[in-house]
């Protein structure tokens, strides 16, 4: 697929992935929820208005029917009509263009005596009643009915189109609102998911772009260390860390090319000479001797690599088990002491008793073994290695010293990597893989490795978790 | 032992120009499905004047070596059909005491602890040298089953051993040794008049299983040699070239 090709696809993916979004889907959840408050609201304010207004109508009409009555009572019929031709005419019951409201007398036997309606019956108390308008459909009246005798009925209502029209506002109002509502929410939901999306096709982005090749892409860090963010550091280091193996896995690769190129270089050599030059069997035979003896060096880098790699892969620390370091070490002085007195040198072993760890035996020998044979190599004929073994703060400390030429503090972590060899030391024999392995064993112990300067010569201490 | 006089006594003739050790005859089954180091193997063997029977797979060589006719078995550990480490655990539970060599390519520690914890004798990672293999298979092959000789006393020529008081006499003087040299000298006498290579000896004095990148054993073999010698008696510790050491038993 094409990058533009790519690009318009993802936009329109883009589309409906958004509404599939989490951040989506809360926006939807949160805007429901609004609203259903919002109705609550507006159900609650519809009814208290209503009932106010209601109640403001009802007490208008009391007050009309009480001076009413009271004229009534007082001064009989005429009194109580003139009253209401009085009312009747007063702004009150007159709107802009309709009547605001109505009054109806009636006698005992039904007839109107005075008022705007025509018969409505005989009902008592609240009712509600439509008067026909002219040409203009009906009016909703809200009115009380009272019997001011037993024969003399009297009703007075108001025109409720007041209370109407403030519920369409309020209606009105909350129309608008739900719709503002679902707009912001739906924008908003949008707007975030549309953040949370391009972030997320950011990381998934840089993990393509590692996957095809490109290890020191990183996904972008806002710094406002929200989820995405942390999520992001977390992802970031996690490919530092994997890019550090990965440099570290090239580097051992091409050193072991090269390093075991030379071997193989001089194996050709030797060979090759051979085949041209020998002219007896004894210069054949010993071109072979020195070939397989070639070989088995070759062997022995392929052996020490193995034993690393096995060592680094940690599938040893099944195996540990309590062991005596004193035990160790004292072997190793016994069984290098005629090696150093050979050399003309002087192998003093200091070790304290019962000094335990936990750990594997082989490889703890083979640890100090490399350590030793390295200060036997690198001393000279009349100097002396010392062995320590300590038990300091519950840990074993274990030491090899010796008066070398030492290690220059810039190449102490440089020497423990594979095949690096001083040029001092380039002469001897040695495939500098040594102490390589005695760092792999280290780490796999959990132990510290420390080169420190003995001025002169080189102290290699090893701190393992004691028990 | 059974000899198959027949087809080994004239090369057993031959053979023992080179070594004196290789004076009695051998049955041997290699069971190997690397048909070059297979070849290698029996050519070097039957030059010694051994009998050498090979197969390639697992369960034909435990049919063959349940009759017990071998004096050693030579063992892969990959094989088709039935692994090496399977045949001998069948091989030890079915009572079958032959020694087993395993030869492999697996040099991982565990892989060794499992070779011997099947009840095979020997470990040998591949590639090795074939005189390696020679070494540990006549030391091997004389060896009584369930372990070492329950000796008190070792004496080889002029040299004599006491395990229980670790004492040892050369033509009657007393020779003081330090500890690894005594099990060292202990090593050598079990084995008198085979050769046993440095990693024999570093494997079985030493327990260490690794290469040292050291002369330990040529340095341990000459303080053991100039204390034996001390006395002005001729050297009893012969150094094979290429192969390893040799206690002298006359």
């Amino acid at each position: 697929m094409s990058s533009r090709l790519y690009a318009a696809w993802d936009t329109a993916c883009l589309r409906t992935r958004l509404l599939n979004t989490e951040s989506f889907r809360l926006a939807t959840l949160f805007s429901v929820l609004f609203l259903a408050f919002a109705g609550i609201l507006f159900v609650a304010i519809f009814w208290i208005v209503q009932d106010t207004q209601t109640a403001a109508l009802l007490s208008t009409i009391d007050a009309d029917i009480s001076t009413i009555g009271n004229g009534f009572r007082d001064k009989g019929v005429p009194e109580a009509i003139e009253i209401i031709q009085q009312r009747l005419g007063s702004p009150d019951y007159h709107g802009e263009d309709l009547p605001g409201g109505y009054i109806l007398l009636v006698d005992h036997d039904g007839r109107p005596l005075a008022g705007n309606l025509q018969s409505i019956g005989h009902s008592l108390g609240v009712i509600r009643i439509r008067v026909p308008l002219r040409g203009r459909g009906a009016a909703a009246v809200l009115g009380k009915g009272v019997e001011l005798t037993a024969n003399t009925y009297l009703f007075v209502g108001r025109d409720t189109a007041t209370i109407v029209a403030t519920r369409k506002t309020i209606l009105r109002a909350f129309g608008w609102l739900s719709g503002a509502t679902i707009i912001l929410a739906a924008w908003g939901g949008i707007i975030f998911s549309a953040q949370f999306l391009r972030r997320i096709d950011g990381i998934t982005r840089t993990c393509n772009a590692i996957v095809a090749g490109n290890f020191s892409d990183r996904i972008i860090v806002r710094g406002n260390s929200d989820e995405l963010d942390r999520l992001s550091v977390a992802i970031n280091s996690m490919l530092d860390r994997i890019s550090a193996l990965l440099e570290n896995l090239q580097q051992v690769s091409s050193d072991v090319a090269h390093d075991l190129r030379t071997p193989l270089t001089h194996l050709r050599q030797r060979l090759e000479a051979a085949r041209e030059r020998s002219v007896s069997l004894d210069e054949y035979s010993s071109a072979v001797s020195r070939a397989i003896s070639d070989t088995d060096e070759l062997l022995s880098i392929f052996a020490s690599l193995l034993r690393i790699s096995q060592v680094e892969s940690g599938t040893r620390m099944a195996s540990f088990a309590r062991l005596s370091l004193t035990d160790v070490l004292r072997r190793l002085a016994e069984m290098y002491r005629p090696v150093a007195e050979d050399q003309n040198q002087l192998l003093i072993s200091d070790l304290e008793e019962e000094v335990h760890m936990h750990g594997d035996r082989e490889l703890v020998t083979q640890l100090f073994n490399n350590l030793i044979v390295n200060a036997l190599k690198h001393s000279l004929p009349g100097k002396q290695i010392v062995l320590t073994l300590r038990k300091i703060d519950g840990k074993a400390v274990a030491s090899v010293a010796d008066d070398g030429p030492g290690v220059a503090p810039e190449d102490r972590l440089r020497i423990l990597r594979r095949f690096v060899r001083l040029s001092a030391s380039r002469t001897t024999p040695g495939n500098g893989l040594g102490l390589a392995l005695v760092n792999a064993i280290t780490n796999l112990h959990g132990a510290e490795l420390v080169l420190s300067d003995r001025s002169p010569g080189l102290l290699v201490t090893l701190k393992f978790a004691g028990n | 032992m059974r000899l198959d006089r027949g087809v080994t006594s004239a090369i057993v003739g031959v053979a023992s120009c080179k070594s004196v050790a290789s004076r009695k005859a051998m049955n041997i089954l290699l069971v190997e499905d690397d048909l070059e180091v297979a070849a290698v193997v029996t050519d070097g063997f039957q030059e010694q004047g051994y009998t050498v029977d090979h197969v390639v797979d697992g369960s034909a060589a435990l049919e063959m070596a349940v009759d017990g006719k071998y004096q050693l078995v030579v063992l892969d550990r990959m094989l088709p059909s039935l692994d090496g480490l399977s045949l001998v655990r069948r091989l030890r539970a079915q009572g079958v005491t032959t020694p087993v060599i395993f030869l492999t390519t697996m040099s991982g520690i565990d892989d060794r602890v499992t070779g011997l914890e099947a009840g095979a004798d020997d470990y040998l990672v591949k590639p090795f040298a074939f005189m390696e293999l020679l070494a540990r298979a006549r030391v091997l092959a004389r060896r009584p089953a369930g372990g070492p000789d329950p000796v008190v006393r070792l004496r080889t020529g002029s040299v004599d051993m006491d395990l229980l008081k670790r004492v040892v006499w050369r033509g009657g003087r007393n020779v003081e040794l330090l500890p690894q040299e005594f099990r060292l000298l202990e090593y050598l006498l079990r084995n008198a008049d085979r050769v046993v290579t440095r990693k024999m000896l570093l494997e079985s004095v030493w327990d260490i299983h690794f290469d040292p990148q050291s002369t330990v054993v040529e340095s341990h073999i000459s303080r053991l040699r100039s204390k034996l010698n001390q006395g002005g008696q001729p050297d009893v510790i012969q150094t094979v070239r290429g192969m390893g050491y040799r206690l002298l038993a006359h």
